[in-house]
């Protein structure tokens, strides 16, 4: 769907720009917790039906996750395949201890991480960077040209310093979970997202 | 502290981490300092932004067909690591420690280029990485990564067949960890399975150790 702004490339998937959420979010899913905590019983049990109820909960949360992370739909839409799969052969040591979400959360991120460091992968892609990301406007409130924008730029920075943006500014996590999570030294983290946020405001001020 | 330092506190700050004084401190000092005001509101800005963006977004094409093709697979595979394979995983693990011990009690001079092999490039699968973090051992990939970057650091002090021995067995105990992590996976509440794999961690981290600690060889 075309927005009016361009970055003179052509679009290939769609970013929603919705009603703001509160800052520093993470994964929240709506809806009585008992009946979730029962899904995610029978799930573990090897109920498949109560499963697919969790993936269709959750599946846009985790593509959205997916692909701001890796900046490529069809990659983001393994790799959420990958993160649902993976979850399914863990649920086992799901404890609750967390709510479902937020631990399917860090599959998930576990999961991208995991393929980033897969080599062969990650030399075999040709990554689409910022390929034009534009916006459903159908769904958008407030502030879209900025939303998109800086969606797009986001998609264009490089792997390293996207990733610590995204889950340090988007996703709320802090450098020393981004350390454990990415096995970087903080320091490295902390340098990440400083360049990160240097790229995105030289490409949104032009 | 200088500008520099006060910038490394803005996430701090804006996240409500200070303490008085220290927030007292940073506010007295972007006061007085046009650079780091900007750089702060900019920073908040970019933040706020980025906390705005959506949370959700379908993919273009429903993914459920090909999770529960994968998933119904596994229920039918549930079980294929028999307990030999898993006996053998574990028994990989206890002969690489056993080689390892025998060698750090008489091991030789010989003097070779040591290099780090493919296993400090590669690292831990995520399937092992997953695997300790469902069982609650958070710190497996920092403990390892400092204990490599000590042992690189003192590669030169230490014979190359020391370092041979060491490399060759922290792959053994990583390729023995894949398969009862992945055995795992299919059967997350086998109580012999966390044991073996926590065991697996323990040795590992114990071999990287008495690495690091060797006395110097050349």
């Amino acid at each position: 769907m075309g927005t009016g702004i361009s970055m003179g490339v052509e679009t290939t998937a769609t970013f929603p720009v919705s009603k703001p959420v509160p800052p520093r979010a993470v994964m929240r899913v709506a809806g009585p917790p008992e009946s979730r905590e029962n899904l995610v019983v029978r799930a573990a049990r090897g109920d498949v039906e109560a499963f697919e109820e969790l993936y269709r909960e959750n599946a846009g949360r985790v593509y959205l996750l997916c692909l701001r992370m890796c900046g490529d739909p069809s990659l983001a839409e393994e790799l959420a395949q990958e993160a649902f799969i993976r979850a399914w052969q863990k649920l086992g040591s799901f404890r609750g201890d967390s709510a479902f979400s937020t631990w399917l959360h860090r599959v998930t991120v576990n999961v991208v991480l995991g393929d980033r460091r897969s080599t062969a992968r990650r030399e075999a892609r040709v990554k689409p960077a910022g390929d034009g990301l534009p916006v459903d406007l159908s769904v958008s409130e407030s502030s879209p040209g900025q939303a998109l924008d800086l969606e797009r730029s986001i998609a264009a920075l490089p792997d390293g310093a996207r990733t610590i943006f995204v889950l340090h500014d988007v996703e709320g996590y802090r450098h020393k979970e981004i350390a454990r999570l990415t096995g970087l030294a903080e320091g490295t983290s902390k340098a990440q997202l400083h360049r990160a946020r240097k790229l995105l405001r030289k490409a949104l001020a032009s | 502290m200088n500008s520099h330092d006060w910038s490394d506190r803005f996430d701090d700050f804006l996240d409500g981490r200070l303490d008085a004084a220290e927030l007292e401190e940073l506010r007295a000092h972007v006061a007085g300092c046009p650079s780091c005001a900007e750089e702060l509101a900019s920073i908040r800005e970019l933040r706020d932004l980025a906390a705005a963006l959506p949370h959700s977004l379908e993919p273009s094409r429903d993914l459920w067909p090909g999770i529960e093709a994968r998933v119904s697979e596994a229920k039918v595979v549930r079980g294929r690591f028999g307990r030999r394979a898993i006996l053998a995983a574990a028994a990989a693990v206890v002969i690489a420690s056993s080689v390892v011990t025998a060698y750090f009690i008489g091991r030789s001079q010989a003097v070779a280029t040591a290099v780090l092999p493919v296993v400090v490039e590669s690292g831990p699968s995520e399937v092992v990485l997953a695997s300790f973090e469902g069982l609650g051992v958070n710190n497996y990939l920092d403990t390892r990564t400092e204990l490599l970057d000590a042992l690189e650091a003192r590669k030169h002090e230490l014979s190359g067949e020391t370092m041979d021995v060491v490399m060759e067995n922290l792959l053994l105990i990583d390729q023995a960890m894949d398969r009862i992590a992945e055995a795992l996976g299919e059967d997350p509440e086998n109580e012999f399975l966390m044991k073996q794999l926590a065991g697996a961690y323990r040795r590992q981290i114990d071999l990287l150790q008495r690495a690091v600690r060797m006395p110097a060889e050349v």
